[in-house]
């Protein structure tokens, strides 16, 4: 339904509630608007007026006009305005969707996926029936099922659990499913193709003989990364891309990764116009080609576009070292062949066997014609081969002469043995089929390769397990014996043409390859059996471990179609995993001819029609949120919360900053957080008495004390620190440490005081005492000395003779002589048990908390008169300790 | 905290004289005072010579007056007492209310004005008592801060005050909202009168309770339970309201005349001294 071109609405009746609004207009109008709430004290004179006409404030016209926009919004959205329509099909009937989700999908999926979304939307809000296909075999390995009819909701939410499948289509089984399960009559057909050929025809024809046309849409494909040749002979890989011969040109990256994921490699080409496969050449050195696992074409996730490198593309760091020397003459050095051999397959590195043997030295070890003498450096060859070398010999004449050493599969009969020469007997031998249980069982044998001359091997009992590849009269050719992680070989053979034409022949080749192969895979035997699935690649080629329907490999990775039961990934073991990819076992792309009759169109729609209701909604939702806000303002509430959140803004910062200028602003005693409640409370209660009692007796006037946390508090401003010592006081950080060693240097003092004197049967260890020395470690505390009575403390303001407090007798220690020091003398320290702020805490009428032991209220005035002094002597340091000298000054005056 | 009132009201009272109180009638009571009760007794002022008898100490003879004479003479001084003010003030939650923020609760003006009171009192050597909480009457330095202490302690109340049985003749001062209905105030005035006591109202109120500001659709609600009240437009219940109130003072004027009380209203929005200056002079002894 088009009122206006270019906006319709998809449920026009909803408009009819418009209508309504007039009434709602009349009802605000008379509705009148929530009270405000006051407290007033004369209510009662209040209560009996009731004015005559109850004519209620109205609700203010601007609130009024606000609320009729809001539920003019809300009828607005209801009735789904559209913007831009697409055009609406008018014959009723289910809409057939068919989404091609093998591999080649991948590339553009969220595109295909977006679009069908679009089409299924449609599709909702005409109320058609859906019947969505896909057409890749589904992941549990069964067959295709066939598709029912569902309403769209439940195919959008099914389009949006869809994932591109790691295998190619069949779209023949799609044709069949779709046979099965639909019968009717279709209003219209879409298939979003990932066109790619193979069986389109047939569903084309499935497709259009529903009815309602063909839609084909189509995508970017995707591309074909196919595997580097294994045994490319240069430094670089050389990968394969495969497209469909499109018209246009196509840049293409190839990108090389770690397993850590990290980029090691990126190389580049580009198609041009109709080119379908491109070679892109990665060049690296091989440590870093021995490092990738795994090659992508750049911005393309997608199974196909993924090949997995395993130890075939590997070229392993292969060793060489030969007995004697004929350098020079190249076609007899020793070496000459077998450097030719594994060149294109492996980094070859010619050295002296010492320098071979070392830690970093190359997995396999090429020696040729050299007997190993006993001595450190057999040993440490030995020792590296049991870590996992693959040690192969050559025989030769220096060999046969030297006979057997430790590092030989087999024990040599001494001498060599030499066919068909002018003194035998016998002829040049062949060699014989391998063996099963040999790793070169599958390579083809040459007619012509001749051995004339070979070392042979004692016969023993263990002989033929040994023996990978022998000669036709039975006598071993090659012999392997397995040393801890490593293996040694044994070729009875030359390296070079002089024993045999072997070095000549293709074989040759094959046979170093095999054997250089050992050095990971750990053995020639483990690629026999079925291959357990480990890992494998999803749709977007993600690897993930092996999970489903996968089932292990039986026949051989260049037989196997991949599939639901056997997708693209890691099979074998995991030490010697083989990749199986996706690209080799897929046909060269070709276009799926487009079926007669079918409108083809790309992803981007032709209408791009807008949804109006969710912007409508929002909109209603802020005049919703506006006219709360204008309905507490008009309450008063408003204001209110307003102010309760300044406060709440207001009252959380800066709260330890507050504390320590507050304790900054006035001079006053300090208590340390000893996190005992009971304790703290009586420390502060003793010293707010104290300072009640100094501000009456002196005209020192001190503020409330505080109590500080020695590791969040500054203590520096305080003149004195009280620190009750507890049992389970834990200690100070070292940053508290720092503070009171600074603090005590600058004129501070603390009094420690364990209180423990009036403690029931008191050793000389208290608990108190033990963690008072835990607390003090790293303190730098003066000599302490017991408190004289002639010492400043016992004179600074009144004249004392003891210094009890809620006990008496505990003795009481400061620092060693009498204003030696500098601070004027102030111990920085005073030690003590007997509870002093015990008999100065009162409470808030001035009644003391504590009794004191043993002694009455002379002992209660003689502990106030100590902390006086203490204070005094805090505050003013030793001016009065001329006191203590008064006898010798008044002797001197009456001279 | 509960210092800030006492502060206040101290340097409200340092203004004015130390204040007598004017009574006719002084309480039954043995304790010194200011108040010259006419006749001998304990006191400094001089009252009279009399005649020494048989049995007067010798201690007690005027020499200096007996010398003039053949008689002997007894010195007699005026016997003075001590008036005791008994004060309240309202502590019921519809006192801690304030219609803005920017005046003072009705209850700490009320409070201010108590303790200036009792400031003047103390300093003209009457005692004071708190008309509820059950202290004794009590004089000189520590007085006040023990009344302030006692005021601040007592948050919540009743609107009206119980009375304890005072002594005959008392002084009372009740300073709340007194918007409690006549009749209630009017009983409480009868049992405090019965005993001869007399005294003052001081009706503490906020500006809005006079003027009721309010505009719109509004919800009054009681402080102390008293209900509420949903008023369609406040404004148009301004008239009404501004005449109850009238009426409600006139009530409560009309029943403090009759018992020989007085009664004056204060706004919290006003300056103290007004209102202590009202006290002040009717509570002063008028010059004999």
């Amino acid at each position: 339904m088009s009122w206006l071109p270019g906006l319709a609405f998809a449920a026009p009746w909803a408009l009819g509630l418009l209508a309504l609004l007039p009434l709602l207009w009349r009802l605000l109008r008379v509705t009148p608007p929530a009270p405000r709430r006051i407290a007033f004290p004369a209510i009662r004179l209040l209560l009996g007026l009731e004015p005559g006409s109850q004519t209620a404030e109205a609700t203010p016209p601007w609130l009024v006009a606000l609320r009729l926009g809001l539920a003019t919004m809300l009828i607005l959205a209801a009735a789904r305005p559209l913007l831009d329509p697409a055009p609406r099909r008018a014959e009723s009937g289910a809409l057939v969707a068919v989404i091609d989700d093998g591999w080649a999908a991948a590339r553009d999926w969220n595109g295909r996926r977006e679009h069908l979304d679009r089409r299924l939307a449609a599709a909702e809000r005409e109320g058609r029936p859906v019947l969505l296909l896909t057409t890749a075999p589904p992941a549990d390995g069964g067959a295709l099922p066939p598709p029912s009819l569902t309403s769209a909701t439940e195919a959008r939410a099914a389009l949006a659990a869809l994932l591109p499948k790691p295998w190619p289509t069949d779209r023949a089984a799609a044709a069949l499913a779709l046979k099965a399960g639909f019968s009717g009559r279709a209003a219209q057909v879409v298939w979003l193709s990932d066109s790619q050929g193979g069986g389109g025809a047939e569903l084309a024809r499935a497709l259009q003989s529903l009815g309602g046309g063909l839609d084909l849409v189509e995508a970017a494909s995707g591309r074909i990364l196919m595997p580097p040749p294994e045994d490319a002979g240069t430094q670089r890989l050389a990968p394969t891309v495969r497209r469909l011969p499109l018209p246009g040109g196509e840049g293409v990256a190839v990108i090389g990764r770690d397993a850590a994921g990290a980029v090691l490699a990126r190389g580049e080409a580009t198609f041009e116009p109709g080119q379908s496969e491109i070679a892109v050449p990665l060049d690296l050195p091989t440590e870093l080609r021995n490092r990738l696992v795994r090659l992508d074409i750049e911005g393309e996730a997608g199974a196909g576009a993924t090949v997995l490198l395993d130890e075939r593309w590997r070229r392993r760091p292969v060793g060489l070292t030969g007995g004697g020397g004929e350098g020079g003459v190249p076609l007899l050095d020793r070496l000459y062949y077998v450097e030719r051999a594994l060149a294109p397959y492996a980094e070859l590195r010619r050295d002296d066997l010492p320098a071979l043997v070392a830690e970093d030295g190359p997995p396999v070890l090429v020696l040729a014609d050299l007997p190993l003498v006993p001595g450190p450096l057999t040993d440490k060859l030995a020792a590296r081969v049991n870590q996992g070398v693959v040690l192969i010999r050559f025989a030769g004449p220096l060999l046969a002469a030297a006979g057997t050493d430790s590092l030989l599969p087999v024990s040599l009969r001494g001498g060599g043995r030499a066919l068909g020469g002018a003194m035998s007997w016998t002829t040049p031998m062949a060699l014989a089929p391998f063996g099963e249980s040999s790793p070169f069982r599958d390579l083809p044998i040459p007619a012509d390769v001749e051995i004339r001359s070979q070392v042979l091997a004692e016969p023993s009992l263990d002989l033929a397990g040994k023996v990978w590849a022998g000669l036709a009269d039975g006598t071993p050719l090659v012999t392997a014996e397995r040393r801890g992680k490593g293996w040694v070989v044994l070729i009875h053979t030359s390296a070079n043409a002089d024993w045999s034409n072997l070095a000549l022949s293709g074989l040759f080749v094959d046979m170093l390859r095999r054997l250089a192969g050992l050095a990971q895979s750990g053995g020639g035997t483990s690629a026999a059996g079925p291959l357990a699935p480990s890992e494998t690649l999803d749709g977007f080629g993600h690897l993930a471990p092996a999970a489903g329907a996968v089932q292990p490999m039986t026949t051989g990775m260049d037989r196997t179609e991949p599939g639901p039961r056997h997708p693209p990934g890691y099979y074998g073991p995991p030490n010697g995993r083989i990749a199986f990819n996706l690209g080799p076992r897929l046909d060269p792309p070709h276009a799926v001819a487009p079926p007669p009759g079918a409108t083809r169109s790309g992803l981007s729609p032709k209408h791009r029609e807008t949804d109006l209701a969710p912007a409508l909604l929002v909109a209603a939702l802020i005049l919703a949120l506006a006219d709360a806000v204008a309905s507490l303002a008009l309450r008063g509430i408003w204001r209110r919360a307003a102010l309760v959140a300044l406060a709440l803004g207001a009252a959380t910062p800066a709260d330890a900053a507050d504390a320590s200028v507050e304790a900054a602003l006035a001079t006053r005693l300090a208590c340390v957080r000893t996190n005992e409640p009971a304790v703290d409370r009586d420390c502060m209660a003793g010293l707010k008495g104290l300072s009640q009692v100094i501000a009456e007796r002196s005209t020192a006037n001190l503020a409330e004390p505080m109590l500080v946390d020695l590791d969040r508090d500054p203590v520096a401003v305080f003149p004195l620190l009280y620190w009750r010592v507890t049992a389970g006081q834990k200690p100070p950080s070292s940053f508290a440490v720092e503070r009171l060693n600074a603090y005590m240097a600058h004129g501070g003092l603390i009094v420690f005081d364990t209180a423990d004197e009036g403690q029931p049967g008191v050793g000389p260890d208290t608990a108190e005492l033990t963690r008072l020395r835990m607390l003090v470690e790293g303190l730098t505390l003066p000599p302490l000395a017991p408190l004289a009575s002639d010492h400043v403390l016992n004179r600074a303001f009144y004249l004392l003779k003891e210094s009890p407090g809620r006990w008496d007798g505990a003795t009481v220690w400061v620092e060693q002589g009498d204003g030696g020091g500098g601070n004027d003398g102030v111990t920085p320290v005073l030690l003590g048990g007997n509870d002093w702020v015990g008999a100065w805490a009162v409470d808030d009428h001035r009644r003391p908390l504590h009794a004191v032991v043993p002694g009455g209220e002379r002992q209660r005035e003689m502990a106030y008169r100590f902390g006086i002094n203490l204070v005094m002597v805090a505050l003013t340091g030793n001016y009065k300790a001329d006191q203590v000298h008064l006898p010798a000054i008044m002797e001197r005056l009456g001279r | 905290m509960t210092d800030a009132p006492r502060h206040l009201a101290e340097e409200l009272a340092a203004l004015w004289p130390p204040l007598l109180v004017a009574a006719e009638r002084i309480a039954a009571g043995v304790a010194q005072g200011a108040h010259g009760r006419r006749r001998t007794g304990s006191g400094e002022t001089f009252w009279q010579y009399r005649r020494s008898q048989p049995g007067d100490p010798l201690a007690a003879i005027d020499w200096r007056r007996s010398g003039r004479g053949d008689q002997l003479f007894l010195r007699e001084t005026e016997w003075a007492a001590a008036q005791t003010v008994w004060l309240w003030c309202d502590a019921s939650p519809s006192m801690a209310w304030r219609s803005t923020p920017a005046l003072p609760t009705k209850r700490e003006r009320a409070e201010v004005l108590i303790l200036a009171l009792a400031a003047l009192l103390l300093r003209g050597g009457e005692r004071i008592a708190p008309l509820a909480g059950g202290m004794a009457p009590t004089g000189g330095g520590g007085a006040l801060s023990r009344l302030a202490d006692m005021l601040a302690r007592e948050r919540t109340g009743p609107g009206l005050p119980t009375p304890p049985p005072l002594p005959r003749h008392a002084t009372v001062v009740l300073a709340g909202d007194l918007l409690a209905p006549p009749e209630e105030i009017a009983a409480l005035l009868g049992r405090l009168s019965a005993g001869g006591a007399t005294g003052h109202l001081l009706q503490v109120l906020d500006p809005a309770e006079e003027s009721l500001p309010y505009d719109g659709r509004i919800r009054f609600e009681g402080l102390e339970g008293e209900g509420e009240m949903l008023a369609g437009r406040a404004q148009d219940l301004r008239g009404a309201y501004a005449e109850r109130l009238a009426d409600h003072r006139a009530a409560l004027a009309a029943l403090a005349r009759a018992r020989g009380w007085s009664f004056a209203t204060h706004r919290t929005d006003q300056p103290p001294q007004p209102a202590l200056l009202g006290l002040y002079t009717q509570l002063a002894e008028r010059p004999r």
